[in-house]
């Protein structure tokens, strides 16, 4: 709610707030504090509340009064930890980019390492290592990396740890909405960014209270097929959905051949037949797949300038000497093509 | 500002072919008297191309240079080096010396004569006769069939086009070889010319056989495309006919036991339901097609440009 100093900062720290937070957000933020401190950086706070948070507000409201610079960023209703990223970081100001958990996660001492990570990445992701938590829990944990590795091609350990460092690029070209910051590394590297998994100490106020309900099983499955399809299909619906309707219809279209050679040859009367329930339900799944490729199919087609699939680091256009350079960015480059003269560079 | 021509040319791994190319594009266009820019694309190299293209950019300010952050692929370079060119007219060829920058002359005057794709043709072409030549004839034969667009080599890059139509072209997942099959739905005039062709001076062939599967599978997915994109409702209607009938088939036939034995077959109404449900569904797709293609780039409009220019010409030839 507040706009301290209008020059850039080295990081803006973004904290959102969800459902689940430290109980005593003082001492959370007091532990941050030190970490952030000991870095000898430039940062900048905002703590984004994900819809109302009363008791978080009232802690929030004494930091403030105790002379704390942070910005506190409110919406009106729960809108999931990604998009609470968003809005805080369309305040941010600085080149990195700090997204720290509510609870107790990692110790405020490692955030270095986070920060130090990206002298080599692009976004660096916490790991906590070693890790305490029942056989089950590392069982279950183990498993969902593991299926979300198979999808992706990409193995991350622990992508539920919140505390993330990256460059501030990164979070301009990814759009990430809803849970899934979750997904950020495995969309960024997707695109071409470094991700660093980084070891960091857990603390020992992290610990699960009670377990997962079911409710959040299915969100979880459901969140990796999202995932399975914008990684994989995203811009070749026709050849995923083209390929599986084509193939139930055509097991149909068998079905229903056989059961007409059975009725014309055989004089097994069709009426009752339940088969031919099945076999007319499999060709109209297929053609209604087939239609559904068809119109994602037809979205890329007629938006693929809007949809990209490639990422530019850079364009690099030296001006005329002597002439004063005039380089309006081409419409398709706009958003790309940062360019000012002399050396047109789009860095983080 | 306003150029006549851009090069666009994408680069993959071609450290030793940069220099040359560049000296031979500038060798082959400026006797042409046309501003130009040359914009290379480096898709993601491994080697010295960004740091030479990045020196020949320094020392010519004619040069651009489109950097990717990883290996994306032909299409997607292309794709970026024609968004970033500023040139009323555009030439793409392989970053490989295997197309002669000489041959841009002739492209251009067939674009003046009114065409708006020129595409070149490796009537001489020097590659391995089965690996390469063999497979690429039977595809070409395929693509001109199935796309109706008769151009004797899609595979070759040397092609030049009318900015306004390439732009609004879609180009992604291995579209390259398929420009002048998509640009069809815009109507243009296609011209081909016979090209020069070299053997590989440097570096590896970057293809393969392991392709052809892909263009199998992308030469249906634009057919149907194709075919498709500006008329989905009557599309999906034509789709449904057979379901409608089959509904109407079954519905009838229960409707005609129901009368005359006073008894149906479930499985016969069950079926003739599932079907009518289909074809409402596949309708309501097909107005939702509509939606998504009037909201979208390439509605006919979009090519008022190509159209301006037909009217300026007059009574051009038709080929």
């Amino acid at each position: 709610m507040s706009d301290f100093d209008s020059g850039k900062v080295d990081i803006s720290v973004i904290i959102p707030v969800g459902g689940r937070h430290a109980a005593d957000i003082l001492a959370l933020y007091a532990d941050y504090r030190a970490g952030l401190q000991a870095l000898g950086s430039s940062y900048e706070v905002i703590v984004v509340l994900d819809g109302p948070r009363p008791e978080v507000a009232a802690d929030v409201q004494r930091l403030l009064s105790s002379g704390e610079r942070i910005s506190v960023i409110s919406l009106t209703r729960r809108f999931e930890e990604a998009t609470a990223l968003v809005a805080g970081f369309q305040r941010a100001r600085g080149r990195i980019i700090l997204t720290l958990p509510a609870y107790h996660q990692i110790r405020g001492n490692e955030i270095g390492k986070l920060v130090r990570a990206l002298g080599t990445a692009d976004l660096a992701i916490g790991r906590r290592w070693p890790r305490a938590g029942s056989r089950f829990e590392t069982m279950r944990r183990d498993a969902f990396h593991r299926v979300l590795a198979a999808i992706t091609g990409q193995r991350f350990h622990d992508l539920g740890c919140g505390a993330r460092a990256m460059k501030r690029r990164v979070l301009e070209e990814i759009n990430i909405y809803g849970d899934q910051h979750r997904f950020l590394p495995v969309l960024a590297s997707r695109i071409g960014f470094k991700v660093l998994e980084v070891e960091l100490h857990q603390s020992p106020l992290d610990r699960l209270e009670g377990t997962y309900p079911p409710r959040e099983y299915i969100r979880r499955a459901l969140d990796v097929c999202a995932v399975f399809f914008l990684v994989r299909f995203t811009k070749k619906p026709l050849r995923f959905f083209g390929m599986l309707g084509v193939t139930t219809f055509v097991v149909g279209a068998a079905l229903i051949a056989w059961l007409t050679i059975d009725r014309l040859a055989f004089r097994h009367p069709l009426a009752d037949r339940p088969a031919l329930l099945l076999s007319s339900l499999l060709v109209v799944l297929g053609m209604q797949l087939f239609a559904l490729g068809l119109l994602g199919e037809l979205i890329i087609f007629t938006h693929a300038r809007d949809i990209k699939d490639y990422q530019i680091d850079e364009v690099v256009r030296y001006p005329v000497p002597q002439l004063p350079p005039q380089l309006p960015p081409s419409p398709q480059g706009a958003g790309r093509l940062e360019a000012p003269p002399p050396r047109a560079r789009v860095q983080g | 500002m306003s150029l006549d021509l851009s090069v666009v040319v994408p680069l993959f791994n071609e450290e030793e072919s940069v220099r040359p190319l560049y000296a031979a594009i500038v060798r082959g266009v400026e006797p042409l008297g046309v501003s130009f820019e040359i914009v290379l694309v480096d898709d993601g190299s491994r080697d010295g191309t960004v740091r030479v293209a990045d020196e020949i950019a320094r020392s010519d300010p004619r040069v651009c240079l489109v950097k990717f952050r990883r290996n994306y692929g032909q299409t997607p370079a292309m794709a970026a080096g024609i968004a970033e060119a500023r040139g009323e007219i555009i030439v793409t060829m392989d970053g490989d010396l295997q197309n002669d920058p000489a041959d841009i002359g002739e492209l251009l005057a067939r674009i003046d004569e009114g065409n708006d794709i020129v595409v070149g043709w490796r009537h001489d072409r020097q590659d391995k006769l089965w690996t390469r030549k063999v497979p690429s004839r039977i595809a070409n034969a395929l693509i001109a069939k199935v796309t109706g667009v008769p151009i004797r080599d899609n595979g070759c890059s040397l092609k030049a086009y009318r900015a306004c139509l390439i732009k609004q072209i879609p180009l992604y997942s291995e579209m390259h070889r398929f420009i002048p099959a998509m640009a069809s739905i815009a109507g243009p005039r296609i011209a081909e010319i016979r090209v020069r062709h070299h053997a590989r001076q440097f570096g590896s062939s970057k293809y393969g056989l392991s392709r052809v599967y892909k263009v199998l599978l992308d030469l249906m997915v634009i057919k149907t495309v194709a075919s498709f994109t500006a008329r989905p409702m009557l599309w999906f209607g034509m789709l449904s006919l057979p379901m409608l009938a089959a509904a109407a088939l079954a519905l009838g036939w229960t409707c005609f036991t129901l009368v005359s034995e006073g008894r149906m077959s479930l499985s016969i109404a069950g079926t003739g339901v599932i079907f009518l449900t289909s074809t409402v569904m596949l309708l309501a797709a097909g107005a939702l097609g509509e939606l998504i293609y009037n909201l979208g780039d390439l509605r006919e409009h979009q090519f008022s440009g190509l159209t301006q220019h037909l009217l300026v010409r007059g009574a051009a030839t038709h080929e």
